[in-house]
């Protein structure tokens, strides 16, 4: 081959490898360029169909109501989209007027470190908002200076909660005998008479968010709040070696052991595992409250409820996505009246009809059984001021780690190593906060 | 090579041509104003991104080489470097050789003793993966592979072979090994047709003087026709080599790197570093390194290439 074609493949081949690290630049800022003093323009990622997307178009229709000069622009975004180009989207003139984003320090906490979002906490008692959400709900929408949840100043709202609980399959635990089980030692009966049978009695996820929450559930049983708080801010040392931990690695590993959890459940993802709890594949499934509104319409074969983890006081689970208002936002008055808006009972109780967890976590007027336990369990949980956030906030990388510490844990790998690896990569985090 | 005297009989004409390149290299120019942009701007802007400690938003904190000491202490890079050596294995190596045999086969068998259109619609069917987008075809080889509805397993376990049904994709010990064998399946037609191509290219005279002095099959493929397409032969091994580098849709939508970091490979690593660990400068250090790497082994590759060219003509 002729020697010019060497230099022009090495640059071809630069191309291509450049591309790799040029590919955080894609996407767009998107929606129509509009500053004029009578348009709200509103962004959020959850899905057409879900209880957040109906109670907020219902907020809309009502901002709408009592602004009547005002054009309300919706754009549907993705969460990937907002996260990767969010630094680029919250610094350009074409910003949203108010946003949802997740909560957390590694989300919002950033934003908010960063200088990119409104200071809510005129507003929030304005309001009134600091008496509505209580002081759970309230730690995932205040941010400290260095972008730590949990105290400071109000960067966001959400007009929702969430948390873990079991879904169970009431048809297939009639046909063993089987009562919901309020302590362990009555899950641990109940799982038995299942393998015995041969079924799985747990759907589970490696390749997703939910083994990592089993092991952080069975890890809660032996928490304290305080602890709970040293683990996600940072509020005092975290030892991972200690026996919440060690239980809770050994429990994991035994129950993959002995059949409650699949094995083969490791690579699998949430679609997935939902998927094998709605076929009733498995009669049992530890998840966030999200998945109520799905099962509703989805689950017709059989009969099913939740439960609340057996013997737990704490519970993971947190305030939902919040709705934050840049800083460059052209409109921010009306921001904060449409926020107000997502918190009214009319919304609050669409949210509640459609397997959501309102604020108000009020199961007045709601005439859906399952819906009215989903809030009756959350009210039991937060009364006990039991939410304990979840296991991968602590650390922007902790979600990638633990999942697949989790996936080594099922295929068998030492626990006490497992421990280590986090405690390492923990330490160098909070290290590196200062 | 007969072209070269040729080609240098036509120096005094690009001579005259270089004395009014002017608006010659105005023609360059858009390939030019594109590759600065493109290819230039963001490749500068990652290496000096790798020499920062950045989330993403907010300004970039001077870090100097940490990331890259950290690169050199971080296991699962390590675990990645090592990975990638096995797609090479199984993007380009294995690929090469199996398409050699097939496109010869193809070539010399079936064209012959069946007919060309029978070789060419073998050739198609082998080429076909290659016309999937890959992410399509990583979720339908996630489906066939799952372990508990999955096509494979289901098939085994009706032929009365379910002790054989294993969740390969889940399993350490079979997890690198299965996606490789789904890369080879991938890559396969692309040697094939290039191999071909170039089979046609080969003076069938030399191979049948080999078969009259009693060379077998097997010795002709080696000796005779193989030295005759070594140009295609390294075309394939670099792109391929480059491509195995590169490789992520395939990781992204069969493994995620799992299970643990069993199937974890640099372009993934750093895509999870950028965007999800929110470690951006080391995301970048990553892809400098490999950036680095790629560059070195095409420069090698063609380097091989035209000393082996070079002999040939002399």
């Amino acid at each position: 081959m002729p020697r010019k074609t060497t230099g022009l493949l090495a640059a071809a081949a630069v191309a291509l490898a450049g591309t790799l690290a040029a590919c955080g630049s894609s996407g767009g800022s998107g929606g129509t360029s509009s500053s004029s003093s009578n348009v709200l323009k509103v962004w959020w990622y959850e899905a057409p169909g879900s209880a957040y997307q109906i109670a907020w178009d219902q907020a809309i229709t009502d901002f709408k109501k009592q602004h009547p000069g005002v054009t309300v622009q919706f754009s549907l975004k993705s969460f990937d989209q907002m996260q990767q180009n969010a630094s680029m989207i919250l610094n350009s003139s074409d910003v949203p007027d108010v946003m949802e984003y997740n909560k957390g320090d590694a989300t919002t906490g950033l934003l908010s470190k960063e200088g990119l979002l409104a200071d809510l906490t005129p507003e929030a008692t304005k309001y009134g908002w600091d008496k509505l959400l209580g002081p759970d709900l309230q730690a995932t929408a205040r941010y400290s200076p260095k972008g730590v949840m949990g105290s400071g100043d109000w960067y966001g709202v959400s007009d929702y909660a969430e948390y873990l609980t079991v879904y169970y399959n009431k048809t297939l635990f009639a046909k063993y005998g089987i009562q919901v089980p309020t302590t362990m030692a009555q899950l641990t009966a109940a799982m038995n008479k299942f393998v015995a049978a041969g079924i799985t009695p747990f759907a589970n996820a490696g390749d997703d968010y939910m083994a990592m929450q089993y092991l952080y559930t069975m890890e809660l049983s032996q928490e304290t709040p305080q602890q709970v708080q040293n683990y996600e801010r940072y509020t005092g040392p975290v030892n991972f070696h200690d026996t919440a931990w060690t239980n809770a690695v050994n429990m994991f590993q035994e129950w993959v052991k002995k059949g409650y959890i699949a094995k083969d459940s490791v690579g699998l993802t949430a679609t997935q595992a939902g998927n094998d709890f709605e076929t009733g594949k498995n009669p049992m499934m530890l998840s966030g409250n999200w998945w109520a509104g799905t099962f509703e319409s989805e689950i017709k074969s059989f009969d099913w409820g939740t439960f609340l983890w057996p013997g737990n006081t704490l519970d993971a689970g947190s305030g939902g996505n919040l709705f934050v208002v840049p800083k460059n936002a052209a409109n921010k008055q009306l921001a904060y009246d449409f926020i107000n808006d997502t918190l009214q009972p009319d919304v609050q109780k669409l949210l509640a009809d459609n397997g959501a967890v309102p604020v108000s976590a009020s199961t007045a007027g709601v005439t859906n059984p399952l819906n009215a336990q989903l809030i009756q369990n959350f009210q039991t949980v937060a009364n006990g001021n039991g939410l304990a956030y979840y296991p991968d906030w602590p650390t922007p990388s902790f979600y990638n780690l633990l999942l697949a510490q989790t996936q080594d844990l099922i295929n068998g790998s030492n626990g006490d190593q497992v421990l280590s690896t986090l405690q390492t990569s923990y330490d160098q985090y909070v290290n590196s906060l200062g | 090579m007969a072209a070269v005297p040729r080609r240098r009989s036509g120096a005094g004409v690009r001579t005259t041509g270089t004395r009014g390149a002017g608006p010659y290299l105005t023609y360059l120019l858009p390939a030019a104003v594109l590759f600065t942009v493109v290819i230039a701007i963001p490749l500068v802007m990652n290496v000096y991104t790798s020499f920062t400690n950045w989330t993403g938003i907010g300004p970039r904190q001077w870090a100097g080489l940490a990331n890259y000491r950290q690169l050199l202490h971080d296991s699962e890079f390590w675990a990645s470097m090592w990975h990638s050596l096995a797609l090479i294995a199984a993007m380009a190596v294995v690929p090469a050789v199996i398409g050699l045999i097939v496109a010869a086969a193809l070539f010399d068998v079936i064209a012959k003793r069946f007919s060309p259109r029978v070789a060419s619609l073998l050739r198609a069917c082998i080429y076909l993966p290659q016309v999937l987008p890959i992410i399509v075809a990583a979720i339908v080889w996630g489906w066939i592979l799952d372990p508990q509805y999955g096509a494979l397993n289901v098939a085994l376990r009706d032929v009365g072979l379910g002790f054989l049904a294993r969740d390969l994709l889940g399993d350490p010990q079979t997890a690198l090994a299965t996606v490789m064998a789904v890369l080879v399946w991938f890559q396969l037609g692309y040697p094939v047709v290039i191999f071909m191509a170039a089979l046609q290219r080969a003076d069938p005279a030399l191979g049948e003087a080999a078969e009259i002095d009693g060379a077998t099959w097997r010795q002709r493929l080696w000796l005779v026709t193989v030295p005759q397409i070594r140009p295609e032969i390294y075309v394939v091994l670099l792109t391929c080599t480059v491509a195995s580098l590169r490789a992520f849709g395939w990781i992204y939508a069969l493994t995620s790197g799992g299970p643990g970091v069993a199937t974890q490979v640099p372009s993934y690593y750093a895509y999870q570093s950028f965007f999800t660990n929110l470690d951006v400068g080391y995301g970048s250090a990553i892809a400098t390194v490999m950036t680095v790497i790629i560059v070195a082994v095409s420069v090698v590759f063609l380097w091989v290439q035209r000393r082996h060219t070079a002999g040939d003509t002399t």
